[in-house]
């Protein structure tokens, strides 16, 4: 059981561990958060291999998890908008969706059924907040060096990531029921995409650290 | 018809790679488009120190300009006239009244002659300086000096010229004109000029027009004072603008200055 998770929880543990040791001093709060929600993703995977065969599944773990993800997401997204527009007014509609498609999904099939419908809308709403913010870099007339701007590296991770695990989402009815074999699957695309995601976030971590340290 | 299980795999697979290789791709675009960006904010940084190193430059030769005409003026017309005076005033023999009183009158008005010309020196000294009051001032004042020469006619018209101006730019287009009137002085032999300024739709249009020898447009380049033509052309696109020439041999002048105003 633990094998077809390990390369996942790796790689989230390796990113805890660099935002620990490049974040635990910025002097910024919300890049600093990062740390408590990499430390909440790895105690959800734990969990969720804990209790994946249990008699309700795992879904009920990562539906509890769908809160802090898409909050911290949330906020991560207001603050970078922030430099160039009402970021954090701008991500309050998202946060307002979401928590109306959540209750329904729970009036509607309860907690251990996996919440498809609130997963994919959120997913699709961080990549236009990902795809705006890239907008919003192209058309600031300053330059940056992209090779060494934590945040273009945060977005893009996080946009490789939505990208990717919408088809996961969309088809997530069959792999689930189905075809049992699809299931494994699933994970596959789901550790291809978590390398992607924590690679790209542990770097941000790194061109933040080394922004710090260049300002002091 | 009923999928296979391999065929949703195929299927999930091909779509994945398509949905990684969106983000891979705006990665790769907007990293190329910041690269342009720099490339681009250091050409117009270069742009930007170029213009002023032009600015400086024209500042210097309109200066140089003034000194040469002021030099010109002092050894041409002042000295000789206080030369003159002198002379004058010397040979004046006290004993001889109605001659010495012809003679200081004579004195007396290459005296006031030379007031005159001091009078106008200090003007074209002030000209310098009238560029940042107004280039139809500047050009005005260029032209008094031009006609005190007495061999040009000289017609000068503006047209809707503006109170908004742009002090970098007067400066370049009060030194091509200056250049201009330079090659017709030196190479025209013309009895007329005509000079036109007017200023339309964020547009600024100086004509300096001559009834002088004319030339061949062409052959310019390859002859020494092509020089002139060139650094008039360099600074009007250094402006955004371009310059016109129109010449044939026996025909006159006609050159047209277009510029992006203010």
């Amino acid at each position: 059981m633990l094998k077809s998770f390990s390369p996942n929880i790796t790689v989230e543990i390796i990113c805890l561990i660099f935002a620990i040791i490049f974040l635990s001093k910025d002097n910024q709060t919300t890049w600093k958060s990062m740390i408590l929600f990499l430390l909440v993703i790895c105690i959800t995977e734990i969990a969720g291999i804990l209790t994946k065969r249990t008699v309700n599944g795992n879904n009920w773990v990562y539906n509890i998890y769908l809160m802090p993800e898409v909050g911290f997401t949330s906020i991560m997204f207001g603050h970078l908008l922030s430099k160039y527009t009402k970021g954090k007014v701008l991500v309050l509609p998202g946060l307002a969706l979401f928590f109306v498609l959540y209750l329904y999904e729970i009036y509607c099939h309860g907690i251990y059924s996996f919440h498809v419908l609130t997963t994919t809308v959120m997913s699709i709403i961080f990549i236009s907040y990902g795809l705006y913010y890239y907008y919003l870099l192209i058309k600031d007339e300053h330059y940056i060096n992209l090779k060494s701007y934590a945040p273009f590296w945060w977005v893009s991770g996080t946009l490789f990531f939505y990208f990717g695990s919408t088809v996961s989402n969309l088809f997530f009815t069959i792999f689930n029921t189905e075809h049992s074999i699809l299931f494994s699957f699933r994970h596959l695309i789901y550790i291809l995409i978590n390398i992607i995601l924590y690679s790209f976030w542990s770097y941000s971590f790194l061109c933040r650290y080394r922004q710090r340290k260049s300002i002091l | 018809m009923q999928i296979s299980p391999k065929e949703i795999n195929t299927l999930i697979v091909l779509i994945t790679l398509v949905f990684l290789l969106a983000p891979g791709f705006l990665l790769l675009y907007i990293n190329l488009y910041n690269r342009r960006k720099k490339k681009h904010i250091e050409e117009k940084a270069l742009m930007q120190q170029t213009f002023a190193a032009e600015i400086l430059k024209t500042q210097l030769e309109v200066q140089e300009q003034t000194m040469q005409t002021i030099g010109a003026d002092l050894h041409d017309n002042i000295g000789q006239l206080l030369s003159l005076t002198s002379l004058t005033l010397n040979s004046i023999e006290i004993s001889e009244v109605n001659k010495a009183r012809q003679k200081i009158d004579t004195a007396l008005d290459l005296n006031s002659r030379c007031i005159k010309e001091l009078r106008l020196l200090g003007k074209l000294l002030q000209g310098e300086q009238l560029i940042k009051n107004g280039l139809t001032e500047a050009i005005s004042n260029e032209i008094t000096w031009i006609e005190k020469a007495g061999q040009y006619q000289v017609d000068y018209q503006t047209e809707n010229f503006s109170t908004e101006s742009n002090v970098d730019k007067d400066l370049l287009v009060f030194r091509i004109l200056q250049e201009v009137l330079n090659n017709i002085v030196k190479h025209a032999f013309a009895t007329q000029i005509n000079i036109k300024l007017c200023c339309r739709d964020k547009q600024l249009q100086l004509i300096v027009e001559d009834n002088g020898v004319g030339f061949l447009t062409d052959e310019v380049p390859q002859k020494q004072h092509g020089m002139g033509l060139h650094n008039i052309r360099k600074r009007a696109e250094l402006m955004g603008g371009e310059v016109g020439i129109r010449s044939e041999p026996g025909t006159g002048t006609l050159v047209e200055l277009n510029i992006p105003y203010p």
